[in-house]
């Protein structure tokens, strides 16, 4: 009898400690619930869009002369969900649709007027579409001093496909006046090579001077066009990357941060239809476009290494001061210096200016030579513009409208805030671009 | 290339001796003191990965998902 009251009364002691934990762990969960702030109150929604056109005279699809005329349009959707209150996944989708007069020359065999690498051709390349999709999924801590986040993309256009994955890890501390951000990514990358159309007949089984071009049209200059060509058997690009990102609130007014990120590629770093033009070969035209000598060759293997830096200062109700330098550097030969200042200029409480300029220079790549200055010895060779030597102005200038209390809807679609942007870029080389965005976000209640 | 930016932590890290509090945080939260890009910033950084060979340390993407090098 003593026996069963001293189990009784154990039992009942062991639920009464249960019980106070359980209801104080209850407590202490409900009161984190109510008292933690969500990392994204409701859904949100960006709408944005850009029109890209450029002009210039070093076309690399014609081995550094020919026109270089592009336009692109580029809508695109990103929306932000909150799972809870400490998740969010964000879906980034978007479509880039192009048509480009020198990349219309891969083939300028068209048969509408004289080919000519100044003049767009009707080729199946003179257009082209990207296909773009990104989830990104983060997760922050209770006391919101840890952030991890996973992403995954896909993204496709007729000659090319990726796919990519990688995650982040964020530690704030010091009263989240400093923070540190280590993240990583890898793209495995396929070629589907599309290569200039006189030097097809040259390729596996190819009927080299016998192809129904050459009887199509007639070759001058140099009859017995003879080209250094054999396709690509690698069609793989693989690029792995590691970045480190330190940031630091250094007074009320003034913050900065310091970003290092290092990225491998391996694989087919060459674009399959950039013509390249000898100086010891003689040259072969039919009517006024000169036939390749060759496709670009660049090395399998590519080291990057950039290194850069933010500061940002509240200057005073209306001006905010924010800077920007990189200093870059790969294992091709090419370094370069990046350096912006942008000034938002606050106009009252809803609307903001942007007036911004950014200065941009590189040397040359090791490999790159332009128009009829490579020889045909070299084992490396480009003649394309992007990794020349050279220097760019950009000015820009935007405006952005924000109603903090989501006056005007549309449905359950409350607009928070509108943006457009215009920026003019020019290189001393000559190419000039023009870049228009806009841009609403949408919070859905 | 390490020295210097070890050097520029340092640097920073200097002026961060006493930190500052959240209620002392209104100049700094301010949506343009942010130090990463802004959503429309991802067109200018594309086109530029596509006309420069430089990439990174810019908040864009350092490789993959298009042709470009």
């Amino acid at each position: 009898m003593r026996v069963q009251l001293k189990l009784k009364f154990n039992l009942l002691v062991f639920f009464a400690i249960f019980g106070i934990f359980s209801v104080s762990a209850q407590e202490q969960v409900s009161e984190e619930n109510a008292y933690k702030k969500r990392v994204l109150e409701n859904t949100e929604i960006d709408f944005l869009t850009s029109y890209y056109s450029q002009d210039g005279e070093n076309a690399a699809v014609s081995g550094g002369k020919g026109t270089e005329e592009l336009t692109d349009f580029t809508p695109t959707i990103v929306v932000s969900i909150p799972l809870n209150a400490d998740d969010v996944l964000t879906i980034d989708a978007g479509v880039s649709a192009y048509t480009s007069t020198s990349s219309s020359n891969v083939d300028p065999f068209d048969g509408s007027g004289p080919a000519d690498p100044f003049t767009a051709s009707s080729g199946a390349s003179q257009s082209d579409t990207w296909a773009n999709l990104n989830a990104t999924y983060s997760h922050s801590s209770n006391d919101r001093n840890k952030i991890w986040t996973a992403n995954f993309s896909v993204a496709s256009e007729y000659d090319y496909f990726s796919l990519g994955f990688g995650g982040s890890f964020t530690k704030l501390w010091n009263d989240k006046n400093t923070e540190l951000t280590v993240n990583g990514n890898v793209f495995l990358d396929t070629w589907n090579p599309i290569y200039p159309y006189e030097l097809r007949p040259f390729g596996e089984h190819g009927k080299r001077l016998g192809d129904a071009l050459f009887s199509r049209y007639h070759i001058t200059g140099n009859a017995g066009y003879n080209p250094v060509f054999s396709e690509f058997t690698d069609k793989g690009r693989n690029s792995y990357s590691l970045g480190f990102n330190f940031s630091q609130i250094l007074t009320e007014r003034m913050q900065a941060s310091i970003a290092l990120d290092l990225v491998q590629q391996s694989g087919l770093l060459s674009t399959p239809f950039q013509r390249v033009y000898f100086r010891d070969i003689e040259n072969s035209f039919i009517e006024d476009f000169q036939l390749a000598d060759a496709i670009e060759q660049l090395p399998d293997n590519r080291l990057k290494v950039a290194a850069g830096g933010r500061l940002n200062y509240y200057l005073n109700e209306i001006f905010v001061l924010r800077g920007y330098y990189r200093f870059y550097n790969d294992d091709w030969g090419i370094q370069s210096h990046t350096a912006s200042l942008e000034i938002p200029i606050k106009l009252g409480t809803k609307f903001t200016l942007y007036p911004s300029y950014r200065y941009y220079m590189q040397t040359a790549a090791d490999y790159f030579a332009g128009y009829e200055m490579h020889t045909s010895s070299e084992e490396y060779y480009t003649s394309d513009y992007d990794l020349s030597r050279f220097s760019a102005n950009q000015y820009s200038f935007g405006v952005n409208y924000t109603d903090i209390f989501t006056q005007f809807h549309l449905w359950s679609l409350h607009m928070k805030s509108i943006d457009l942007r215009y920026l003019y870029y020019k290189r001393n080389s000559g190419l000039k671009s023009n870049l228009i965005s806009a841009g609403i976000n949408f919070i859905v209640e | 290339m390490i020295k210097k930016i070890i050097c520029g932590i340092g640097v920073v890290s200097l002026f961060s001796c006493s930190a500052v509090k959240e209620y002392e945080k209104v100049y700094i939260n301010d949506p343009d003191m942010v130090l990463g890009t802004k959503k429309l910033d991802r067109f200018q950084t594309n086109f530029h990965s596509y006309r420069e060979a430089a990439s990174g340390a810019n908040g864009g993407k350092t490789g993959g998902g298009c042709g470009c090098n």
